[in-house]
């Protein structure tokens, strides 16, 4: 357990558990085997390259996609048994959210509010709004809004209803530094509050910055699960490392090392 | 600013059914009204062909025996069935479909069945405020007066109409899922359904065209119209008519749902 965990208390309960999962499209395996554990209170970040099988994983337990095999429970529910109570206790954050282009910001915020149980008024959601720094564009269309604004608003809705385990699909792609800190600390503001969050990302400086575990996952399978420190203490001496090393050893050097250095597309 | 994105941790309870069906039927009338092109299919459309109908043709009848305010008042209501359909509801699905809108609310626990009910029901709504707005407007401009009876039977045809106009776009939008595409094939379609009925109806193109006519859905409505509209005389085309309506329905989706995706990858 990290410094960072023990301090926001996390818990050995497992939220979110994962078993044997099996994700196939056809003739392709999008994930093979895959099983892990989240944590409440915990953050916990999924990497691998591109195509290595993020979404998937994350598609299964959304209940997106249907799994080939394995299990997916969220706070003790089976997604296959009880999918709609399951989504119920999850907040996701798609990789590219969309809403309908014809609604205005406060509609949608009073959509899913509505989808999700929670009851607001005009007022309420005015001030759910106005959290994110969004009071001025009520009556704007989502579209319409910048990229960090776009993605303040759909972490809101994401954790509108207060699920015990947020979802997000590479929650920080495509934002400015500026708003790439803010959401970090919008991510650790969540977990201090007692939520759980799984995240996928590209970025080894944002796993290091906000993630207690990580795991390295491609071609389907989870090659390795540890704390940033650990995978690199871990992994330290691998010769598919130290090759590609370029001085002290990073996160970045032992995913590369893993994963290889051939560009996915 | 204080940040309202927070994470309780208590897990939330499956919300009712109610007030998941009571927000997505809003969201979907609000996108429906504020869409210039559903209005302009759904009430311009029809109304300008009532107009042109006058003006043009004198109320000279394409389905034997079926001509003056009846006929004019069919074929407007046929149009904007057929247009709201084929063009509007197709390609709305299949833009949403396209930008994430679905997967985004497949996400929530709203059942797969409310989300596309209640987009069916606001254009089956939509239907029938069209119907009597036409019914009215063409009234008025052919000075022609309905009994209750003939009314009422007027709207249930077109109630049976929009379903079936509906279940062909859905499965338009369940065989293709490029919404580009379906554009382009609900166009195509809507022209050829709209000659092969009206020209075939009206015995221009000879009676083995006019047989074929009978039963397309065109061709099924307008005969369906001409009987509701002289009950006395209602006979073997009327009922083809219904019989062929009935089927498109079942036919369409069937279709629609064993195919229909929710992403358009």
């Amino acid at each position: 357990m990290t410094e960072k965990s023990k301090q926001a208390g996390v818990g050995a309960t497992p939220i979110l558990d994962v078993r044997d999962l099996v994700v196939r499209y056809g003739q392709r395996t999008a994930v093979d085997n895959v099983s892990l554990e989240i944590r409440r209170g915990e953050i916990f970040g999924l990497l691998g390259p591109n195509g290595a099988g993020k979404t998937s994983t994350l598609s299964a337990i959304e209940g997106l996609v249907k799994p080939s095999g394995g299990t997916v429970s969220v706070d003790g529910i089976d997604i296959q048994r009880d999918p709609l109570a399951a989504k119920a206790r999850l907040g996701v954050q798609l990789q590219a959210s969309s809403f309908q282009s014809e609604l205005a910001i406060e509609q949608i915020v009073r959509l899913y509010a509505g989808l999700y149980g929670v009851s607001m008024t005009k007022q309420q959601i005015a001030d759910r709004i106005r959290t994110i720094g969004l009071d001025g564009e009520l009556g704007k269309r989502f579209k319409s809004l910048s990229g960090g604004q776009q993605q303040r608003l759909s972490l809101l809705i994401a954790v509108i209803h207060e699920p015990v385990l947020l979802l997000l699909d590479e929650p920080t792609a495509g934002l400015d530094p500026q708003s790439r800190r803010q959401l970090w600390d919008r991510i650790e503001n969540l977990r201090t509050a007692g939520g759980s969050i799984l995240l996928t990302t590209h970025s080894m400086e944002e796993a290091e910055a906000v993630c207690d575990r990580v795991a390295i996952i491609d071609h389907g399978k989870l090659l390795t699960v540890d704390t940033p420190a650990g995978l690199i203490a871990q992994h330290r001496n691998d010769p598919r490392v130290t090759k590609v090393a370029r001085g002290k050893i990073t996160l970045e050097d032992v995913f590369i090392g893993l994963t290889g250095s051939e560009i996915r597309d | 600013m204080t940040d309202s994105t927070a994470i309780a941790t208590p897990g939330s309870a499956r919300p009712a059914i109610g007030l998941i069906f009571g927000s997505l039927l809003r969201a979907d009338f609000t996108v429906l009204f504020r869409s210039s092109r559903t209005l302009l299919l759904n009430v311009a459309l029809p109304i300008f062909i009532l107009v042109l109908i006058d003006t043009r043709t004198g109320n000279k009848g394409g389905a034997a025996g079926f001509s003056g305010a009846g006929f004019a008042i069919g074929l407007a209501l046929t149009y904007g069935l057929m247009s709201s359909s084929l063009i509007g509801y197709s390609l709305s699905v299949a833009r949403d479909r396209e930008a994430g809108v679905f997967q985004r609310l497949r996400v929530t626990p709203a059942p797969t069945w409310a989300i596309m009910t209640s987009r069916l029901l606001v254009q089956i709504v939509l239907d029938l405020l069209m119907t009597v707005i036409v019914v009215i407007v063409g009234t008025i401009i052919h000075n022609q007066n309905f009994t209750v009876g003939e009314l009422l039977l007027l709207v249930c045809a077109s109630i049976a109409g929009g379903a079936m106009f509906l279940a062909i776009a859905q499965a338009l939008v369940g065989l293709v899922r490029s919404a580009s595409v379906v554009n382009a094939v609900g166009r195509v379609l809507y022209v050829i359904l709209l000659l092969l009925g009206l020209l075939g109806s009206s015995g221009l193109l000879g009676i083995t065209v006019k047989d074929i006519s009978d039963w397309t859905p065109v061709g099924a409505m307008i005969n369906v119209y001409a009987g509701v509209l002289d009950l006395a005389h209602w006979g073997s085309t009327a009922t083809t008519g219904l019989i062929a309506m009935a089927a498109y329905i079942v036919i369409g989706a069937f279709i629609g749902i064993r195919w229909f995706r929710w992403d358009s990858r």
